[in-house]
């Protein structure tokens, strides 16, 4: 069997839950051949949502810029998510917490690029930046939401065995939403406002989110 | 084999649960010294105070402020990190001590201390896995006022793994103790049965741990306000330690009312 081909295998038993596949034994070598394809699939993803306005470089920087806002947000969050539940008393059961956060990740840019196509369509049918704004920001919703089922599949056995282990359910969930909502600021523009120039980071792009967030309902309350 | 070393060793044992707050520390034994304890501490609070520094040599000063005290707050804060708490433990060991001892425990100093090093440690390493976070958002924040509240956050969100491990630990602790008392064989008079009457000292690990939290958590914030400025205003110029005024929660409380108001 080839490896792309046990990618594949790799990812049918990812999204259909087929605990087995990760209990023969065989999780490193079938996760070692998932997580290229999901890191494909979140550059597939990205290629689509950048070609709104049909600019080269507009794809190549949105292909970039969803694995990189997956990935950059895992890693931050990890460490001090591992560092906690190690503090806590559930250090014996972190391989299963993290080896269940990676592969739902890896559902999560799976599922955007099974959703790739229905973006296309979107930037086909209308060329409203508002509406392609909202149907990407739906996406991602429908995309997280695979993923947490992905992670709350690989949690059931967990939480049988150890029921506290849905605090690391809790904690990641927040960790994660606070830096990726900050990190997706930074990262901004995604799909890229037809109206303004290519660039892979925008000017202003170290701001803070909460903060500007803060100041818009301060705006409207005012 | 280095201090470090040992101490990472150690972390990793703790972290992992295989020497955590799930199995009481052994009696009479000093797993890993005082001194490595203090010393890994303190490295994992000096990056932690590195990360949060950050802002002070980042953010954009007021015209009149020179460039070098950015990096002077950032030097200051490193080294104040560690020495909150290792200033608050020395302010708070003695009341704990006496508090565990009236509540009947009969941890001897050098396990009390042991145990209290190595909650902090935990609390520390939390600190320290989360400075990446920190940074991350000190490269995207202007907002001194954004930058104080998550420096709270982080310090709460380590604290409750702090308390969590110092629970188990102490009632660990004072499992053993308990059942290393000697049973006593006492005659079935009135005044031995009006002594069976009196309740046992089953919530002694309790009232402990919540007499603890209380001196601790107390001391704790209004030594981090005695000791500030940690973040470092950027409208303010340098300085060691500010004026004496107000206190800890106060100033949380008016932080919160600026970035809501």
């Amino acid at each position: 069997m080839t490896s792309f081909s046990e990618g594949l295998e790799g990812v049918g038993a990812l999204l259909r839950g087929d605990t087995d596949v990760w209990r023969t034994g065989k999780f490193g070598r079938i996760s070692r051949r998932i997580l290229p394809l999901a890191l494909a699939a979140g550059l597939l993803y990205g290629a689509a949502m950048g070609a709104y306005g049909l600019r080269g470089l507009q794809v190549l920087y949105s292909a970039l810029k969803v694995p990189v806002l997956l990935g950059a947000s895992t890693a931050l969050c990890l460490p001090g998510l591992a560092a906690f539940l190690g503090a806590i008393g559930l250090g014996g059961h972190m391989g299963p917490i993290l080896r269940g956060i990676v592969l739902s990740q890896a559902t999560v840019m799976i599922s955007l690029a099974a959703l790739a196509p229905v973006i296309a369509l979107v930037y086909v049918s209308t060329a409203d930046y508002a509406v392609a704004k909202a149907f990407n920001g739906l996406m991602f919703a429908l995309a997280s939401a695979a993923g947490q089922w992905t992670l709350a599949r690989h949690f059931r056995p967990l939480l049988a065995v150890e029921p506290r282990c849905r605090i690391a359910l809790v904690l990641w969930l927040v960790l994660y939403v606070f830096v990726g909502v900050q990190l997706a600021w930074v990262l901004r523009p995604f799909i890229g406002h037809p109206g303004l120039p290519v660039r892979f980071l925008r000017e202003d792009a170290w701001g803070n989110a909460y903060v500007q967030v803060g100041s818009v309902l301060r705006e409207i309350l005012d | 084999m280095s201090t470090l070393r040992t101490f990472a060793i150690e972390i990793d044992r703790i972290l992992r649960g295989e020497d955590g707050p799930d199995e009481p520390l052994p009696k009479g034994q000093v797993p890993v010294a005082l001194k490595v304890l203090l010393v890994g501490s303190a490295v994992l609070g000096v990056s932690y105070g590195l990360a949060m520094g950050l802002y002070a040599l980042l953010s954009t000063k007021a015209p009149d402020i020179p460039w070098w005290h950015g990096l002077a707050q950032m030097a200051a804060t490193s080294v104040k990190v560690p020495l909150l708490f290792l200033l608050t433990v020395a302010v708070t060991f003695p009341s704990l001590y006496v508090t565990s001892a009236l509540a009947g425990s009969r941890l001897r100093p050098g396990a009390t201390s042991r145990l209290i090093v190595r909650a902090i440690a935990v609390h520390l390493v939390v600190l320290a896995s989360v400075g990446p976070i920190t940074a991350f958002f000190t490269l995207c924040t202007e907002s001194y006022s954004f930058m104080k509240l998550l420096n709270v956050a982080v310090f709460a969100f380590g604290g409750f793994a702090f308390l969590h491990f110092l629970r188990k630990s102490l009632v660990g602790e004072l499992a053993v103790d308990r059942a290393s008392e000697p049973k006593k064989v006492v005659a079935d008079t009135d005044s031995a049965r009006l002594e069976r009457r009196v309740p046992r000292p089953s919530r002694a690990p309790t009232f402990v741990f919540h007499t603890w939290c209380a001196i601790y958590g107390v001391v704790g914030a209004q030594m981090g306000w005695v000791l500030r400025p940690f973040v470092g205003s950027p409208d303010l110029p340098f300085e060691l330690f500010r004026s004496r005024q107000s206190y800890f929660f106060e100033n949380v409380l008016d932080t919160i009312r600026d970035l809501l108001l």
